[in-house]
């Protein structure tokens, strides 16, 4: 357990070692941007839309009931922006890259093909890990944004078929419900996400057991692994937001 | 079944791997209990064993991937356990290291396999001189025409064959290669392993082969040795290896051509 | 690097490029709209009680917001000073005797304060001025002068039906006391009271209507009420008895119909007053001033009603009388089969 901890720490720790110093794989880089971000994008976007939809559609009733449905844009708002966007783009995330990423590294450990590097005298905790763990936390940010953009698109959508509101209203009660706070907040954890999401996976993956079982545990240790990590995170940093928010 | 026919460019006077006492254990578990080894320029040693002897374990040491508990491993001049990183990469360019299961990277071409270690090591090439040094070695290997495919669509023999091309790439002195005919049919055993001698030929490199094929060995070997009980028990050409009376050695051989 | 990687190159350079795109926007947009980029001066108001203002809430003046609350700080005994910040382009409208009061933005919104009156004569604010404060009703004491109204308003009627019940009773003592002169004065006399009576309760109702239409203006009344449950009490009690003050009233005027009735009687020896004009001028008003009253005790309950702090207890009684009425019907079924 112990053992274990130090190892995760000096995984951890390499990463910053290695992170600010050439050489740079910066087309593996590229590459793995492309796969975690664009890649990502449809499915995150249809998700964030549906979302949207749903959430403004769900809440609506309680809001009724105090007669308070024009109050809606704002509680979409301030649930999307602070919480909704950037957990949902995580999850969906840790699902689809989290997972490849553990199999991928995983499958490479086991076929040798981390040695191989090695052994050709090419850093693979580099051109492997830090690629991916930079992607992860970078992309996962930009798509936090899409996600948050499209759930709101959503939500309009939704207030606009029952409550008539105007797509300038909406978004000014949005703006209006917010504060810049939110907005750091909601993008150092969508930061944190990515950084975890990468870490988990490749370390996962990258001490991975020997055989095809152990890839399969390493992309499903590492989806689980970092979706509970995530929530943890989402707790930690709304108690630390509340803690500046009192202040 | 082939002989090998004993390298004339063989330089007993220098010795590229020096091992003396060499001890490696996994928890409780003594792979290797003092190992002595030398290699000779130029030279092919097949090290034989049955599976979980340490085969592997030896290899992987000599080229720094795991770190010997005690000993004297010495390759080319250098102690692998006590040089730093950027020492151990220098000695690993000059260090082939041939995988069991190839280890060609999935994700890539077979061109981009082959760049992989010569973008990050020769980067003074230009684009031209790398493409003609690709070729180079994938006529070495006899397998130009496979340069745009993926790993995934090559048969064993072919992945086994970019693998070496990919570790001759960056001209290495010494060659290490992991079971080099495990799984292949016996005609493509044969292939690997005149492209063994070729590569010594061509190449001038000093190898070690592991193996548990005795036709692999008789093939390729310059020396064979055997390793038993985590030691070097029997050493010699193949001949004199097998000419004992030791019951395991005899069970090893004899076993090996049932059929 | 061929033009796959060159290409993979572009396309993630675009989707990092929209990302921020998109996150500058929101700054952007947030940041105009909030009104953190522009000039602020600020302004100092004290009051006794803020009621649950914090930092951060808004500020308007003519129903525009002008500025937000920027601290809040407890002052002297107990008071509390609000310094506000206020953007430099309203500073030309706001003069020194504006005053400052503490309002709400909705039922279940953010405090603010609006910023109110002031005329021409006195001068513009300076950045740092203290302006007056006008410290919000207390709900509390709102409360208490409805609930006296309301007993106020039982008593009246109570004493009114059993006066016209006694009128009724007595039939045959009221006919003999209608010969008498004197008497016929006093019986005047007293119709006029009923008519200041009546007076009376259309004044109360009328300070309950006022009083359930500022109950249905989003203001902070009502939110205290949500919150308060001791005031949410006060006001079922206030019902109730605003209740029985109806019924009683509908029985005082069925009463009075009924006397009216027998008053246009030719055959009755009143008939006889009729005759004095004035008299049926104040009957007649006397009756028309109830009929408002109970018309308006009507639209109070009505607004009340429509009030949706009191939609549970008009449910409530709804489905009460359905219920009474379901019995009714069970009895009068069992009634029937009974005589079956």
């Amino acid at each position: 357990m112990f053992l274990e901890l130090a190892r995760v720490y000096a995984f951890i720790a390499r990463f910053w070692r290695e992170v600010f110093f050439p050489p740079y794989e910066f087309k593996e880089i590229i590459k793995q941007c492309y796969e975690v971000g664009v890649r990502s994008l449809p499915l995150i976007s249809v998700t964030g839309f549906i979302i949207g939809i749903v959430f403004t559609n769900q809440s609506r009733p309680s809001l009724q009931d105090f007669g308070a449905t024009s109050l809606l844009p704002a509680l979409i708002s301030v649930a999307i922006i602070r919480a909704i966007g950037p957990l949902v783009t995580a999850i969906i995330a840790s699902g689809r890259v989290g997972s490849s990423i553990g199999a991928e590294l995983g499958s490479m450990r086991v076929t040798e093909q981390i040695d191989a590097m090695e052994v050709s005298a090419t850093n693979p905790y580099k051109f492997l890990v830090v690629s991916r763990v930079l992607a992860t936390t970078l992309m996962i940010p930009a798509l936090t944004m899409y996600t948050t953009l499209v759930s709101l698109l959503g939500g309009y959508l939704n207030v606009h078929q029952f409550e008539q509101t105007t797509i300038v209203t909406f978004f000014y009660q949005v703006f209006d419900a917010i504060t810049f706070l939110d907005i750091i907040a909601s993008s150092v954890k969508s930061v944190l996400f990515g950084f975890t999401i990468g870490m988990v996976g490749c370390y996962k993956g990258y001490y991975s057991s020997k055989g095809t079982e152990g890839v399969g545990k390493a992309a499903n240790t590492s989806v689980v692994t970092a979706m509970f990590l995530l929530f943890v995170e989402e707790l930690i940093v709304m108690q630390v937001i509340n803690a500046i928010r009192g202040i | 079944m082939l002989e090998k026919v004993r390298n004339p460019n063989i330089d007993t006077s220098k010795k590229v791997i020096y091992i003396r006492g060499l001890r490696k254990a996994f928890d409780e578990n003594v792979i290797l209990k003092g190992v002595d080894l030398d290699l000779y320029k130029g030279e092919n040693l097949v090290v034989l064993g049955r599976s979980g002897t340490g085969k592997s374990v030896l290899i992987k040491i000599i080229s720094g991937l795991l770190s010997a508990d005690t000993g004297e491993v010495n390759v080319l001049g250098q102690d692998v356990c006590c040089i730093t990183r950027k020492e151990l990469d220098a000695l690993r360019l000059k260090i082939g290291f041939s995988f069991q299961n190839s280890a060609l990277y999935d994700s890539m071409t077979v061109k981009e396999n082959l760049e992989f270690p010569l973008v990050r090591h020769s980067k003074h090439m230009t684009e031209q001189e790398r493409d003609k040094l690709i070729d180079t070695v994938l006529d070495a290997v006899g397998l130009r025409q496979s340069i745009n495919q993926m790993p995934a669509e090559l048969s064993g023999g072919q992945r086994k064959r970019i693998g070496i091309a990919r570790t001759l790439i960056l001209r290495p002195e010494i060659m290490l290669y992991d079971e080099p005919t495990a799984g292949l049919d016996p005609i493509t055993c044969i292939e690997i392993n005149n492209l063994i001698n070729e590569v010594q030929e061509r190449f001038n490199t000093s190898s070690i082969i592991i193996t548990h094929d005795l036709t692999c060995a008789r093939a390729v070997g310059d020396r064979v040795a055997m390793l038993l009980d985590g030691e070097f028990k029997r050493e010699g050409t193949f001949d004199e290896v097998f000419d004992t009376n030791d019951k395991r050695v005899q069970a090893f051989y004899n076993y090996n051509f049932i059929d | 690097m061929s033009t796959e990687d060159n290409k993979r190159s572009v396309i993630v350079g675009i989707f990092v490029f929209l990302a921020i795109v998109i996150l500058v926007t929101g700054i952007f947009t947030l940041a105009g709209q909030q009104k953190r980029f522009i000039n602020t001066i600020t302004l100092q108001a004290v009051f006794d009680d803020v009621g649950g203002l914090k930092p951060g809430n808004n500020v308007w003046f003519s129903g525009v917001k002008i500025g937000t609350v920027k601290a809040i700080d407890l002052f002297g005994e107990s008071q509390v000073l609000v310094t506000i910040g206020i953007e430099e382009r309203a500073q030309q409208f706001i003069h020194e005797n504006a005053i400052a009061r503490i309002s709400s933005e909705s039922f279940i919104g953010n405090k603010n304060i609006v910023i109110e009156g002031g005329t021409q004569e006195a001068s513009l604010v300076e950045d740092g001025d203290r302006i007056r404060a006008v410290n919000p009703i207390d709900t509390d004491e709102l409360m208490e002068t409805l609930q006296v109204n309301n007993r106020n308003l039982a008593a009246i009627t109570t004493d009114l039906r059993q006066l016209t019940n006694n009128l009724l009773e007595g039939e045959g003592t009221v006919g003999a006391l209608l010969t008498d002169e004197g008497l016929a004065n006093d019986f005047q006399a007293t119709l006029n009271n009923l008519q200041q009576a009546s007076q009376n309760t259309i004044g109360a109702t009328r300070e309950l209507s006022r009083f359930t239409s500022k109950l249905n203006t989003p203001g902070g009344l009502a939110n205290e009420v949500l919150t308060d449950t001791t005031a949410f009490s006060q006001v079922k009690r206030s019902l109730a008895q605003l209740e029985q003050a109806t019924t009683s009233a509908a029985t005082l005027t069925e009463n009075l119909q009924e006397v009216s009735g027998r008053l246009n009687n030719e055959n009755n020896a009143v008939n006889v007053l009729l005759s004095d004009e004035e008299f049926a001028r104040n009957l007649q008003s006397t009756l028309q001033n109830l009929e408002t009253s109970t018309q308006k005790f009507d639209e109070n309950m009505e607004a009340l009603q429509s009030n949706f702090l009191f939609r549970g207890f008009f449910r409530r009684r709804a489905k009460e009388e359905a219920r009474q009425r379901e019995a009714e019907l069970e009895r009068l079924e069992e009634q029937r089969e009974e005589v079956q």
